[in-house]
């Protein structure tokens, strides 16, 4: 009975910093715990103000919420944010690393390999499966650019820090509660996939990437 | 301990029948039979405007079926409204949309209690109708009208039969029966019409709309020719009619786009109605259907608001002012004002000022003679102004319906309340404070205070999903932090239950038509081969350990298979052509007969020939393990396996594949939880009870009075029923998946005979903590929102599944049968 019970509990405090479903392809190896030689610095120059920015533009000025646009002005600014902000930030074997413009690449492209991933997540996860099957991919394609300065250093890392994936637990758990506005009827036109759910994305990466430092 | 258990659990159940019978007492009804009440001479001795009435019930007749541009196939009765000889309307039909509380409505012009609602079901329960009370039909026949009636016995049971000259009921037995239901009626017109001068009142009531609505939906591809047929039929009523009759065509209720009906969206509650006469193309026609061509189109077809809108009780007082008879004293209708022209000069005001004491009547307001004088005195009144104050107080009336016994209900949920103390302190002592006990509250938590949303109750299957997403996934990471990472387990875990929720629509806002009940439904061959293969690995289960249960659950499993498809190929389902076959040489040495119809004869012995060998079975298993003839060790996994058969018999075939899709989650599951969790016993129960509401909504079931399964309640069931056999079938089909994973624990728990008392306990009690707190709050929402717009379409059904869950499946199914079964091992 008790040994269960702690085996119950581990689950409810530690369920934050583990690995997740969506990133199994990138970590082939279980990842070590050390908090050196990889931290984030704790300050404020880590919160990304322009997540918040973007979803002021797309609950007020866009027109009808439009994601596609949303998501060309989003990969613009996540650059910046990786390049002066979330990377000085980023302490690795005491020292800060230069940025590193041809990973910097190949992130990109990574981003949007791990959309599909991300899409089979979404959809498992209870996403139309047949119909709105673009908007579904663009959700999976924020998701994933949300993740970008996440992933560039999950590459940077040479895919050995356990620290990053906190950052796409994050996000998915902005999706996870999202969800529950989908259900009522008071028939809003943001109520239409997958508007609740970027907002949410976009509020869980704002967090993770502000808090991150300090759990 | 099994004091803790019992204690909280008769309680409970205490209070919550002792609420309901509080919040649904029985309406109080004016008795006696309404008569003319003002200037009664000269409303006596005016000639009515009309003086025949065919009225035509089409079940289920969506007003878009009558005057939509794609759907509608009416084209008699489109050219009719077009030349001013029809005047049509959209009439509100009061929730609950089922044929029976509704038909109340039409006759009586009443808002139905909620009851009704229930009791259309149980149809035989006598208290149901109204013999007793006034309704139009009973007007006409003591001012000496001869009414005739053809169609659903639902008339019959309702009104004294003695009121009728000449009746035939025909009853839908049968939901996939569209044409022989409709002839029933039909075959009697020609007699009718030739003996035109024994009758002044013609009530014909068809069904088979409403069974292809059942069956294929509001644009299934029988529609069109129905819409035909019907339209032929009334243009053959109308062309033998004189210019004195009058003909009313309407829908009792309309379907939702799925077919179903009884809860209150827009669909269900918007019935078409047509009143057709050569006179009416005498008079103005009403405002809405000027400068306006039938069939037509809406700006917003969902709204289903054709013409002019109007209460389907306004009917009553219309009809009965037409032929000059008392409005009945029940009725909340008001005169549709378009109808005031056609009565005499002299009446008419008469008529407007007769219903509206009439509805003072029954508001139980007084001060209806002040106003009578002044309407003495000027001898005019303002029909516009009258008719709006009529309005007001029908408002009044419809959202007032019913009174509450508040003394049963405070003392039902003063009785809860004390069961949910007494259940969170049991709880506590047994499962002591840790996650389990957190993760019960909280879900228990989350869903009591859904209680209070209207669209989280309509969409309850959305929580189960968010709570179930979740906890997958929180599983996963548990399992990779101690270690024992299982990712392929996880993942087929997810994978099963994406498939679950994929396969029929539920909730009551959205219907996808790319479910996958759909699509095995267009593929037939693939369904039955899933299905065949659902039997087969279902009677594999244990194989190993207990080869000699094989050879019993495949001998029924077979009679299961072979009883499923003869019933899909007599409901015309479509049946892969070698099934065909092969069922057609079994039934023939079934019944020995080769004639056409030896699929329809041997449904019935093949379905009482399968209950009878499964009853017999698990009597004999019992009976060997009880006589200690047998070890009891196989005796839960073998009646689970036989319980299962019999869950699938009572299922639609399309979904019998999900039992498969069930078997492969029972069997990664109980992996998972008993190299994971070490079979902990509150982790099983908190899983059982997640699953048992997630497919229960995932087969299609929701919080409405609309999807209760009534088809598959009449399995080997033959014409004079037991109501209570069908009662028994129907709620175990309703909860045939929630019975499945009730079932989960049997396999995994009760291994060791010494504590099982304590198991069995510590397996219940998650639930009856769950059950006690949900009810809490849910009663309380329907205390606080009793006055709420809502509460009879949602928040009453939501209390009567609530009721359902609580006493079949926790005391019944949970405790009374598990307990039995567990006593025995």
């Amino acid at each position: 009975m008790t040994k269960k019970n702690k085996n119950v509990k581990k689950r409810v405090t530690f369920s934050d910093d583990t690995t997740i479903t969506t990133h199994h392809t990138h970590k082939k190896k279980d990842l070590d715990y050390d908090r050196p030689p990889v931290y984030i610095r704790k300050t404020i120059t880590t919160v990304p103000f322009h997540l918040l920015a973007l979803l002021y533009y797309y609950i007020k000025v866009s027109n009808n919420y439009d994601t596609l646009r949303l998501l060309l002005t989003l990969i613009p600014l996540q650059i910046a944010y990786l390049i002066f902000q979330f990377n000085r930030c980023t302490i690795y074997g005491n020292k800060r690393l230069k940025i590193n413009i041809p990973l910097l690449l190949i992130t990109i492209g990574g981003s949007v390999l791990l959309s599909v991933p991300a899409m089979v997540i979404i959809i498992l996860f209870g996403a139309p499966f047949v119909e709105h099957i673009f908007q579904t991919w663009l959700l999976a394609l924020h998701a994933s650019f949300l993740a970008y300065p996440a992933l560039y250093s999950v590459f940077n890392c040479d895919f050995k820090v356990g620290l990053w994936k906190k950052y796409f637990i994050a996000i998915m758990i902005g999706g996870w509660i999202s969800c529950v506005v989908i259900p009522l009827d008071w028939d809003r036109e943001w109520q239409v996939w997958p508007i609740p759910v970027v907002v949410g994305i976009y509020l869980g990466a704002f967090v993770g990437y502000s808090i991150t430092a300090y759990i | 301990m099994l004091k803790r258990l019992i204690v909280p659990l008769l309680l409970q159940l205490v209070g919550v029948f002792v609420f309901l019978s509080g919040f649904f007492p029985q309406k109080n009804v004016l008795s006696g039979d309404a008569s003319f009440t003002i200037e009664t001479k000269i409303q006596e001795n005016t000639k009515p405007p009309f003086d025949k009435l065919v009225l035509v019930v089409i079940d289920a007749l969506r007003s878009d079926f009558l005057y939509n541009e794609v759907n509608s196939g009416f084209s008699f009765v489109h050219s009719k409204i077009n030349s001013g000889e029809g005047w049509g309307y959209t009439a509100y039909s009061n929730p609950p949309t089922v044929t029976l509380p509704r038909l109340k409505g039409i006759t009586t012009g009443s808002t139905p209690s909620f009851l009704d609602a229930i009791l259309n079901v149980a149809e035989d329960d006598s208290s149901s109708n109204i013999k007793d009370q006034d309704s139009w039909p009973r007007q006409f026949h003591n001012h000496g009208f001869k009414l005739r009636f053809f169609g659903d016995d639902t008339w019959l049971k309702l009104l004294p039969n003695d009121i009728f000259d000449k009746y035939e009921g025909t009853n839908s037995f049968f939901v996939s029966d569209f044409e022989q239901v409709d002839l029933n009626v039909t075959r009697n017109i020609p007699e009718q019409l030739n003996e035109s001068k024994e009758w002044d009142v013609l009530i014909l009531h068809y069904l088979g709309l409403d069974h292809i609505g059942h069956k294929g939906g509001s644009n299934s591809t029988f529609m069109p020719a129905k819409h035909r047929e019907m339209d032929g039929v009334i243009e053959r009523l109308y062309n033998n009619m004189k210019d004195d009759t009058l003909m009313i065509i309407m829908g009792d209720h309309g379907m939702n786009d799925v077919g179903n009906h009884g809860g209150s969206s827009a669909g269900e509650t918007s019935a078409g109605l047509v009143f057709l006469s050569k006179k009416l193309a005498g008079y103005d026609r009403p405002i809405a259907q000027k400068n306006v061509k039938v069939p037509m189109t809406l700006d917003d077809p969902s709204t289903f608001q054709y013409l002019t809108s109007i209460q389907q009780m306004d009917l009553v007082p219309t009809i009965s002012s037409l032929f000059n008879v008392p409005i009945p004293k029940n009725s909340v209708g008001v005169l549709i004002p378009e109808f005031i022209q056609l009565l005499n000069k002299k009446v008419a005001n008469i008529k407007i000022m007769e219903n509206y004491k009439q509805l003072l009547d029954v508001a139980k307001e007084i001060d209806v003679q002040n106003y009578l004088s002044e309407f003495k005195v000027s001898k005019k009144i303002d029909t516009s102004i009258i008719i709006n104050k009529m309005k007001g107080i029908q408002q009044d009336l419809i959202r007032n319906a019913t009174d509450y016994n508040y003394d049963n209900i405070s003392v039902g949920y003063g009785v809860l309340l004390i069961a949910t103390i007494i259940a969170i302190i049991c709880a506590i002592k047994i499962m002591h404070f840790g996650p389990p006990f957190a993760l019960t509250m909280a879900i228990s938590i989350l869903l009591g205070l859904s209680c209070f949303g209207s669209s989280f109750i309509e969409e309850e299957h959305q929580l189960w999903w968010w709570i179930i997403t979740a906890l997958v996934v929180f599983g996963y990471i548990h399992s990779t932090i101690i270690g024992n990472r299982k990712f392929k387990l996880y993942f087929i875990v997810f994978v099963c239950l994406r498939l679950i929720r994929g396969w029929n629509n539920t909730g009551q806002q959205t219907t996808y038509s790319y479910v996958i009940s759909n699509i095995l439904e267009a593929k037939s061959s693939l369904l039955w081969a899933l299905n065949i293969w659902t039997v087969f690995i279902l009677c594999m289960r244990g194989f190993k350990k207990n080869p000699t249960s094989f050879i019993s659950s495949f001998t029924l499993g077979m009679m299961v298979l072979t009883y499923k498809m003869n019933w899909s190929i007599v409901n015309k389902e479509s049946v892969p052509e070698y099934l065909h076959e092969i069922v057609r040489k079994y039934c023939e040495i079934y019944t020995g007969t080769h004639n056409d119809s030896v699929f329809e004869d041997a449904l019935i012995p093949m379905a009482t020939l399968f209950f009878q060998s499964i009853s017999s079975i698990c009597f004999i298993k019992i009976m060997a393990v009880m006589l200690k003839m047998q070890k009891s060790d196989t005796l839960l996994n073998d009646m689970s396996k036989y319980i299962t058969l019999l869950l699938i018999f009572l299922s639609s075939s399309s979904n019998i594949p999900q039992f498969l899709i069930f078997e492969i989650l029972r069997y990664c599951i109980i992996k998972i939880v008993q190299d994971q969790y070490d079979s902990s016993i509150y982790i099983v129960s908190l899983i059982s009870l997640i699953l048992q509401n997630f497919t229960f909504f995932q087969f299609g079931g929701t919080n409405s009075i609309a999807t209760i399964d009534l088809v598959n309640a009449y399995h080997g069931i033959s014409e004079n029923y037991n109501i209570y056999v069908i009662g028994g079938l129907m709620v175990m089909a309703n909860f045939a998946p929630a019975i499945y994973w009730t079932m989960l624990a049997w396999g995994i728990l009760y291994k060791s005979v010494k504590s099982k008392t304590d198991t069995f306990v510590k397996c219940k009690i998650p639930y009856v903590l769950f059950n006690c707190i949900v009810g809490c709050s849910l009663l309380a929402a329907c205390i606080a929102l009793r006055y709420h717009l809502f509460i009879w379409s949602v928040f009453s059904p939501k209390l009567c599944y609530y009721a359902g869950w609580t006493l079949f499946m926790n005391v019944i199914v949970g405790c009374l049968l598990e307990g039995f079964l567990v006593s025995l091992v």
